[in-house]
């Protein structure tokens, strides 16, 4: 039986869309979304939680589609832990975590019963956050606000909890400590748990089942040990890495590849004799005609100036382009022609020799800081 | 501020609110062109006293106008700042006010037989004015900046078209003018026996408010995952704070800043819940009209001075201090 069950979604927001997605979710485990940013986790979830609607397609929750249910009764059945962006209200952790009880009180009541109380202490110590209740939520540090906002969705008492990369912004205790208690929850009170994840280690260690997207499609699914391989990552997030188990965390280390790029260039050298002396006016005239600059392939241009032959100076010009018919286009383009058509040769260009020369250009850059910190990433 | 500080203050703005209302109320009551004294107001209340024409008759309902304007106010004020979860939301601020202004100026100009009409005119302008607001700042949800920004729009079309129509008809205008200024001037049992319905209904729907209103606070999201339909109640909390500003609008006319000020220093003093905030609001804002009504009549004497002007001269230099005073203003 599936907690959960998409069929054909289709959702659209500018250049990013969920392409038919199809995906079931198993009751009682705990499930993680992983993939890279951009790839259409957090816009799964707000589908599942009706934040957004999708152009068509359906979802199935406990058997049952999204639409049949009215709003309090889903909020019975189905909740999910948002990314912590809201500002909340001056209010208590007990005060916050209270708010989880709304769903179940009826109308505008707004009266706690003996049972919603106990429900909320029990919220508080399972997320062990009990003996701050009566602080102010944000005089909590970054990682007790978070337990006490995942205390007040447990509050909520649904049956199935999707969390929106729960552990971002915690320190490792904390991160261990919610991950503990969730598969705690989870194997105790029968939780289904849903998660999107960026810790790759969280998501094999404490999950039963994993999700794989990609540019909002399903890249692969099943058990941890089976999905997170090296073909896996390759695919999904690109990288190469060789992947071990150390039981069940995996190891994966970046495997850092020399890069070799090889690529051709065209290089033009324009030798001029110049009478004695006049070097300069021809160099004058370069500097009139600029054009060069804006052509397709052209890659730089040095100018060069030898004054000390004997019978006469020398003026080079050399560019550089990425093909040859780069180069070609230059002499045929409407700025060359104007450049050299309308003009007699001057009287002090003594000779004129242009070669062509075609090489061959390696590189091999050594790791970069951005490469350095993708391997850290991983 | 932290729980026990929080405990203190609710306690005290508990007691002190209401006291400082019947104090006020004792004052308007008391002071006038006549001084009445203390032991008299009683028998005059209940018309065993030579002063009864006096307290009864003009005084009272005065002070019971400006009670429920003051609280209407407020009220509209604290449901507005947390539908569009924006300090500056105010009736008077984003066109709610101008909208039932501007209906009420016209039914006084255009139409002056229907006069018994007013607030249910000025209701309607303001649930109009509220629509188009929320109209153009609608996309996919509404953004609290947009809503303000659209207000302020409306806000000052409305304003022109009433200004418009004040040149047009410029020969029925002195009836309209003291009324515009927004004052307390001459009210009398007449007029709260239009307005008051409008205003009781509106403030005890605001006290079922309270929930919806404590939902929305934690952002949309979180709201909608707790099951509330947010853009249905955000419509209706709307709604609501047009029928008490279109209340307030239609017997005092533009009397600005109480729905700005009042709900703020209660959330400044004692933080968002609305179970304090919204009660304590419409007793404060009471508060604050009646006094205010009351200086404004009696200190410039012989001149009386639109309570709208007072509150305003008060009102701004005191938000500026509670501005000052708060260290993580947002």
């Amino acid at each position: 039986m599936n907690a959960i069950q998409t069929d054909t979604l289709v959702y659209e927001a500018g250049r990013f869309r969920l392409h038919e997605l199809s995906l079931e979710i198993p009751t009682g485990q705990i499930t993680a979304i992983i993939g890279p940013n951009g790839s259409g986790k957090s816009t799964l979830l707000k589908l599942i939680t009706t934040l957004i609607a999708p152009e068509s397609g359906q979802i199935v929750v406990d058997g049952k589609a999204v639409s049949e249910y009215n709003r309090s009764q889903y909020a019975r059945t189905l909740t999910m832990l948002p990314q912590a962006k809201d500002r909340l209200p001056e209010l208590t952790v007990r005060e916050l975590v209270a708010y989880g009880r709304s769903p179940h009180l009826r109308g505008l009541r707004q009266r706690l019963s003996d049972e919603d109380e106990q429900i909320i202490d029990w919220a508080m110590r399972v997320m062990s956050i009990r003996r701050h209740e009566e602080r102010m939520f944000h005089t909590l540090s970054g990682g007790e606000q978070q337990k006490a906002r995942i205390a007040m969705a447990l509050a909520q008492k649904t049956g199935i909890l999707l969390l929106d990369e729960p552990t971002t912004y915690m320190d490792i205790a904390h991160q261990l400590e919610v991950m503990r208690t969730l598969t705690r929850l989870n194997r105790e009170a029968g939780i289904t748990i849903v998660m999107v994840l960026h810790d790759l280690q969280h998501a094999a260690a404490f999950c039963d089942h994993l999700i794989a997207m990609k540019d909002g499609e399903v890249a692969a699914s099943g058990a941890p040990k089976e999905v997170i391989q090296a073909d896996f990552l390759r695919e999904v997030y690109e990288i190469e890495a060789r992947v071990s188990f150390e039981e069940q965390y995996p190891v994966i280390i970046p495997v850092v590849q020399p890069i070799e790029e090889e690529s051709t260039m065209i290089i033009v050298t324009n030798i001029s004799q110049i009478t004695k002396g006049d070097g300069d006016k021809l160099i004058e005239r370069f500097d009139r005609i600029g054009k060069v600059e804006a052509m397709e392939g052209f890659l730089g241009l040095e100018v060069l100036l030898t004054q000390n032959l004997k019978d006469h100076d020398e003026v080079s010009v050399v560019t550089r382009w990425r093909t040859k018919e780069d180069f070609q286009n230059w002499t045929r383009s409407e700025a060359f022609k104007e450049s050299h058509a309308h003009r007699k040769t001057p009287e002090y260009i003594i000779s004129n020799k242009i070669t062509f020369q075609e090489v061959k250009v390696k590189r091999n850059p050594i790791l970069t800081e951005s490469q350095d910190l993708q391997a850290q990433a991983q | 501020m932290d729980k026990l500080q929080r405990t203190r203050r609710r306690r005290w703005l508990l007691a002190g609110c209401p006291l400082l209302l019947v104090l006020s109320m004792l004052y308007g009551l008391m002071y006038g062109s006549v001084s009445v004294p203390l032991q008299e107001i009683w028998p005059a209340l209940t018309g065993h006293s030579n002063y009864s024409t006096i307290v009864f008759d003009l005084r009272l309902p005065r002070i019971l106008i400006g009670l429920l304007v003051g609280a209407s106010l407020a009220a509209a004020g604290a449901i507005l700042q947390g539908v569009m979860r924006n300090p500056l939301a105010d009736p008077g601020i984003i066109g709610v006010s101008a909208g039932g202004g501007l209906a009420a100026v016209i039914t006084m100009v255009v139409l002056p037989q229907f006069s018994y009409l007013l607030p249910a005119a000025a209701f309607l302008g303001a649930f109009g004015a509220s629509l188009v607001v929320y109209a153009f700042a609608w996309d996919k949800g509404s953004a609290p900046v947009r809503i303000v920004l659209a207000g302020v729009a409306v806000n000052a079309m409305l304003g022109a078209v009433m200004n418009g129509i004040m040149v047009l008809y410029s020969d029925r205008v002195q009836a309209v003018l003291p009324w515009l200024s927004g004052g307390l001037n001459g009210r009398s049992w007449h007029h709260l026996s239009f307005m008051a319905p409008y205003a009781i209904v509106g403030l005890l729907l605001a006290l079922l408010a309270i929930k919806p209103a404590n939902l929305l606070l934690l952002g949309d999201d979180s709201a909608q995952l707790l099951g509330q339909k947010v853009e249905r109640q955000r419509l209706l909390l709307i709604l609501l704070s047009s029928l008490l500003a279109g209340a307030a609008v239609s017997v005092a006319g533009l009397v600005g800043f109480v729905g700005l000020v009042v709900p703020h220093a209660i959330r400044l003093l004692l933080g968002d819940d609305y179970r304090y905030l919204m009660p304590l609001s419409m007793i404060g804002g009471a508060a604050l009209v009646v006094l205010a009504d009351t200086t404004a009549r009696t200190w410039f004497d012989p001149v009386e001075l639109p309570v709208g002007i007072l509150l305003a001269v008060i009102g701004g230099p005191f938000f500026l201090i509670l501005l000052r005073k708060r260290s993580q203003w947002r």
